[in-house]
């Protein structure tokens, strides 16, 4: 519950910031569609549009495949912050 | 001519001067064929998030150009046959949207390159044994003296 309460207003962020295209190498503007062990959020929680949630699964897809952020977080390789370490 | 990115991470064991050497390559390569080089964004030494070939660590390099389709594939195999690149990825941009983003990305590449080059070295300091920073602190505290 705790998660869903922090996307209780649904908009779209994307939108809201006129983005028209996102770069995989802009990890900043990804953060906000990964979820604490980097998978993508559905967009029922984050409340993305389908155009601009498509094109963060490209670019988090994208960024997957150049090592910019991992596949998968899991429990032998559990980090404490993990958005820090990508800085 | 099309517009497009390529991303390549070179691997960490190089000196400074080697991982130069493949930069210089890949852009050698893109004039052979008839590319256009529109700027180069050095993104520095840099954690994987995952190892790639036992590295924990990469160089990543930026490129941007413009070019003939054919080049693509010339390239990607020349990446593919060199052991000292870990990962690369060739990103086209087609739509007008994508090329407004493209023209941007390449300004602010260009822009970048002075507070880069400032960094560049710091970073390859840091592959060097401790004792050459040491006597650069010196020479930055006996200035400060001064």
């Amino acid at each position: 519950m705790a998660e869903r309460r922090k996307f209780k207003k649904r908009y779209c962020r994307y939108c809201e910031q006129k983005v028209d295209f996102i770069d995989y190498k802009d990890l900043q503007m990804l953060k906000f569609s990964l979820s604490e062990r980097y998978k993508i959020m559905p967009r029922r929680l984050t409340g993305n549009c389908k155009k601009h949630q498509e094109m963060v699964t490209a670019a988090i897809k994208r960024a997957r495949q150049t090592a910019l952020i991992p596949y998968i977080v899991d429990r032998k390789r559990v980090v404490e912050n993990p958005f820090e370490l990508i800085k | 001519m099309n517009c497009y990115e390529t991303l390549f991470v070179v691997k960490p064991t190089l000196t400074a001067e080697e991982i130069e050497g493949q930069i210089a390559r890949v852009k050698a390569i893109i004039a052979e064929e008839g590319g256009e080089l529109k700027a180069t964004d050095d993104m520095g030494m840099r954690r994987l998030a995952y190892p790639i070939e036992k590295q924990e660590r990469g160089y990543y390099t930026v490129v941007y150009y413009t070019a003939p389709a054919e080049l693509v594939g010339e390239l990607e195999r020349q990446l593919r046959y060199n052991e000292e690149i870990l990962r690369f990825m060739t990103v086209k941009y087609t739509n007008k949207k994508e090329l407004a983003v493209f023209d941007k990305m390449v300004e602010a590449a260009n822009k970048k390159p002075a507070a880069e080059k400032a960094e560049a070295p710091a970073a390859a300091q840091e592959e060097a044994p401790a004792e050459s920073e040491a006597p650069a602190e010196e020479a930055a505290a006996e200035k400060s003296e001064a």
